[in-house]
């Protein structure tokens, strides 16, 4: 058993690990995990809905995935595990370094010996002779260097002068490496003993619970407050384009109204220690009014009040309207691809579920208003349906009639019925000329509108598409009380200062260490023989090459002061 | 006394010794006077028309204010320390201040020849000067990668300087491009004008000029031209990219999204470009430093290798543009966290664009680590540098086009 390996004692292997730990392969091995391991979670997206998950990559994948955290994968303990790793790498590191470097940086040995001035690449001499001072060379050194720091030494009968420049380029270092444990641990302190979720308060109303993922489900937290939201502005641009996003909050604490602000996207509200930020909106159950337009060919339409969120259901025909969202602008650009755009509002539209018996459900867009063409001209009301329930399936649908004028809607029947009256034998034209004409009598009397004529075009459209809806019914939004409700994000990070403090502390050691090298000149006279030699060597530990430059400028200027005057 | 001669020697007393000293402490003063205008002006800080605010009377006595101030301490301070007037800092910079206003003067000019008010309409952008001026600098920069190219070839000094020269004109014609843009956006309303750095298409016209100028400053400094062939190269194929950003309608001006619409956008996007412009710098470095290597285990006869910088030099040109896009980029990200946290609720969410910083971050973090503190050097690490540059790519293209997130206005659509 002679070769066994000596045992080692406990402490002592703990030391080599704790050694180990601070190398810098280590170092170069972990950040480069890090790297590779954070691509992952952004290829593939982070904290969705889990059935979609399921769907897109079968159900064994969907395991094997969920089973190593990756759908939350920057809060997995492994990947915590990492960012600790690299935390004990950190301080093992700082932990070896540190003395050494204050060392170092305390002891100016003004001496240099004769080998390691050989060995650096920098060097040039002057054999000068003897009757020149040694005082007034060691002062022309001097002068020509600014912001230098001099040590001036003699050993030995050797006169040496050290001058270094950036001499506290390792505090660059110890900052930079202490900076990143500062921000790690603020990161660690935010995740810990800080919060950050959704709420979203409709105007009007009053809030003070968050939302928020942890893990694969979703959380509550209750707020120390309330919120009230009483209002919700959306600015546009002139080309239609949101602008601001404003909300106008109230703070209601312990029943008592503390303040109210507003608050936009990139100014959000700090609270008892809670930001209050803009971070969406949508509809907070607006009250909608539709006006159903009967299809049997009686004229009769009728009214159904209901809101957003909600269902209204008619007992007589078992058909259920579901309203999914409203929308008050619906700003689209007109043109034509390859022309100039052209935005243009239509109006408010409300999207609903239409479902009953023998029906095929769809999901409908309706607008409020008819549809103008880019020159203007009236084209009837319109929806758009959806039969698959996707919001990219949904499909025009002119209705031909303008159903805002409940006069156009009176003509339609009026002209249906005259035309179904008329004489069989008679020329179609001619018939559904007669049977308009006597429809315009019933409804207008003598005072025919100046756009008729426009009326009689979107009569014969309607002939053509009402017949085909399937449904009893048409619902169009006839009325509505709009409104919004704020989507609010509440965060709460007691580590983002420290987090501020580390960052600074890293850009600065950042500078400190590339761009304050430590640079080390020294002119050493050594008397011989018959003379004296000067030698003036230069080393530095960064930016080698601008080094070489100032170097050589250097000497270039030395080796004029110090030849002799002729 | 030859003509060159007096033109190097005016040069020189130009940007050296007192005028350069007393012209560098203006110019940070001018900064900090329209930092102070941002921050204690008399009607403060106006998101929608900074750009005004700063050519504005206003303006000029806060930053004339603040250019008096600082060449006066310079005067004051170099008089007390003449040593200072040895300092290199202040001559290396003066020059690219000096290039920033004259190119403000170039745009204030050009922006005399804008179609009138009345012509100019959001919906149709075709009659803008600002797209033509691009276009020239489109020409420019590949006609500048062509040259460099050809200089490594024919490496006579006329072929060089025609290159450096049209580099540079090629980054005057992008900054007044950018900046008559910036004034274009005002013309049609003054709620859509904002900042040339909303986009993909204006973004990348900036990364040209970040590009194009760390390398020219390599270029004057470490006579390194023969880089030149594959840092313009990586600016042209930007510029394709570019015009066909155009073509698909990336390079009309919009009104920004709420969420854009703060002042960090100014300083965080500039921020990281000038991160990504060094990277791409030592890219160019690295890809320089292995055609070399290659060369030279051929045997090294070929006649490019008398113009190429020497291995050591190109490694340590690498290394130098990461030590300037380091820093920068650093900072950007540390920026642009200080911005979600104002936006976003967090100063961390790990969104794509966020952890992809992360991982440039930690690669070229890696990088430094290898070379300075385990003495990498040559190969492995040109190869690094060359990789990290395809990450850095990624981070601001591929994670625009292929991953979706909380940044998903800089997607293409």
């Amino acid at each position: 058993m002679a070769n066994m390996p000596p045992m080692q004692s406990l402490p002592e292997l703990l030391k080599k690990l704790w050694q180990r730990l601070g190398s810098m392969s280590l170092a170069i091995i972990l950040l480069m995990i890090l790297a590779i391991a954070s691509v992952i979670g952004t290829v593939l997206l982070q904290n969705q809905n889990q059935t979609d998950y399921l769907q897109q990559f079968g159900p064994l994948w969907y395991w094997v995935f969920r089973s190593l955290g990756l759908f939350d994968m920057y809060h997995t303990w492994w990947f915590i595990t990492l960012l600790g790793f690299l935390m004990v790498s950190l301080s093992s590191c700082l932990w070896r370094n540190v003395p050494k470097f204050t060392k170092e940086m305390r002891a100016r040995k003004g001496t240099i010996s004769a080998r390691a001035l050989a060995r650096m690449k920098l060097q040039e001499q002057w054999p000068l002779t003897s009757d020149i001072s040694i005082d007034s060379l060691q002062e022309t050194f001097r002068s020509r260097l600014y912001g230098w720091e001099f040590k001036q030494t003699e050993e030995n009968g050797v006169h040496y002068v050290r001058a270094d420049k950036g001499r506290f380029q390792k505090v660059g270092y110890i900052s930079v490496h202490s900076a990143m444990l500062i921000i790690l641990i603020g990161g660690w302190m935010s995740v810990e003993f800080g919060f950050r979720g959704n709420m979203a308060v409709p105007e009007g109303a009053k809030g003070h619970t968050i939302e928020f993922l942890k893990g694969t489900d979703t959380a509550t937290l209750d707020m120390p407050f309330e919120v009230r939201c009483n209002s919700f502005v959306i600015d546009f641009f002139p080309t239609g384009a949101p602008k601001e996003f404003r909300s106008n909050l109230t703070i209601i604490d312990d029943g008592k109204e503390v303040l109210t602000t507003d608050i936009i996207v990139n100014e959000p509200l700090l609270y008892k220690d809670v930001y209050i930020y803009q971070a969406s909106f949508g509809d907070g159950g607006s009250d909608i009014t539709f006006k159903l337009y009967n299809m049997d060919g009686t004229a009769e339409t009728r009214t159904a009040k209901t809101s957003v969120y909600k269902s209204w259901t008619d007992e007589k025909t078992g058909i259920t309207l579901k309203v999914t969202d409203f929308k008050p602008y619906n700003v689209e650009n007109m043109a034509n691809p390859g022309e100039p755009v052209n935005f243009k509002d239509l109006g408010p539209s409300v999207i609903y579920e239409i479902r009953g018996p023998g029906l095929k459900p769809a999901k409908i867009k309706a607008y409020m208003n008819p549809f103008f063409d880019i020159k203007g001209k009236n084209m009837g009301s319109w929806l758009q349906v959806s039969l698959s329930g996707d919001k990219a399936d949904f499909q025009s649908v002119g209705l031909g009639l303008d159903l805002t004028n409940p006069q156009e809607w009176k003509l339609f029947h009026a002209f249906m019925s005259h035309l179904s009256t008329t004489d069989v034998t008679q020329e179609k034209t001619k018939r559904m000329r007669s049977a308009f004409k006597m429809a315009m009598q019933d409804v207008f009397g003598d005072e025919r509108p100046e756009n008729f004529q426009e009326m009689a075009v979107r009569t014969m459209e309607a002939m053509q598409t009402l017949p085909q809806i399937p449904w009893p019914y048409i619902p169009m939004l006839d009325d509505y009380t709009h409104v919004y409700y704020t989507g609010l994000q509440l965060a709460k990070d007691p580590g983002m200062n420290v987090v501020w403090v580390g960052s600074g502390i890293l850009v600065i050691g950042l500078c400190i260490m590339f761009y304050m090298p430590h640079r080390k000149l020294w002119l050493v006279i050594r008397p011989e023989n018959d003379g004296i030699t000067v030698v003036f060597a230069g080393l530095t530990n960064r930016n080698h090459m601008a080094f070489k430059q100032t170097f050589n400028d250097l000497f270039t200027q030395f080796d004029q002061d110090f030849k002799p005057k002729i | 006394m030859t003509s060159s001669t007096a033109e190097i020697s005016f040069y020189s007393s130009m940007n050296g010794g007192r005028i350069a000293l007393m012209r560098f402490y203006a110019y940070i003063g001018l900064a900090l006077g329209i930092a102070g205008l941002a921050m204690y002006g008399q009607s403060g800080y106006n998101e929608d028309a900074f750009l005004y605010q700063i050519l504005s009377m206003q303006g000029l006595i806060w930053g004339g204010t603040g250019a008096l101030l600082g060449s006066g301490v310079a005067m004051i301070v170099s008089a007390m320390k003449p040593a200072m007037l040895q300092g290199k800092v202040a001559g290396n910079t003066v020059p690219w201040f000096d290039g920033m206003l004259l190119m403000v003067t170039l745009a204030v000019i050009a922006a005399q020849f804008e179609p009138a008010r009345e012509f100019i309409t959001y919906e149709d952008q075709s009659n803008l000067l600002a797209p033509s001026i691009v276009m020239t600098m489109n020409m420019l920069l590949v006609f500048s990668a062509v040259t460099y190219i050809a200089y490594l070839f024919a490496p006579a000094e006329f072929i060089g300087r025609l290159a450096t020269g049209t580099a540079y004109l090629g980054i005057f014609a992008a900054g007044t491009a950018l900046l008559l843009r910036w004034h274009e956006s005002y013309l049609f309303d003054m709620e859509i004008g904002h900042a040339p750095v909303s986009n993909l298409y204006e973004v990348f016209i900036f990364m040209f000029i970040i590009t194009a100028a760390v390398y020219l400053s390599f270029e004057r400094r470490y006579n390194a031209r023969a880089m030149g062939a594959f840092v313009m190269s990586i600016v042209a194929a930007g510029v394709f990219f570019g015009i066909w950003l155009d073509s698909v309608g990336q390079g009309l001006i919009k009104p920004l999204v709420p969420a854009l619409q703060s002042y960090w956008m100014k300083i965080h996007v500039p921020m990281n470009f000038v991160g990504y412009g060094s990277f791409a710098v030592a890219c160019g470095a690295g890809m320089a430093y292995l055609v070399r290597y290659r060369l030279e285990a051929k045997g090294g006869t070929a006649k490019v290798l008398a113009v190429f910088p020497s291995l050591e030099q190109l490694d340590q040109l690498a290394y130098k543009a990461v030590a300037v896009g380091f820093p920068a980029f650093t900072l950007a990200t540390i920026l642009g966290a200080a911005w979600a946290a104002e936006a976003w609720g967090g100063y961390w969410s790990w969104d794509p664009k966020e952890t992809w910083a992360l991982i440039v971050w930690l690669v070229y973090g890696a990088y430094l680590h290898a070379r300075v503190s385990h003495g990498w050097h040559g190969k492995a690490l040109a190869w690094w540098a060359v990789a990290g540059f395809l990450v850095t790519v990624f981070c601001f293209l591929g994670v625009n086009m292929y991953l979706s997130g909380l940044h998903s206005y800089g997607r293409l659509t």
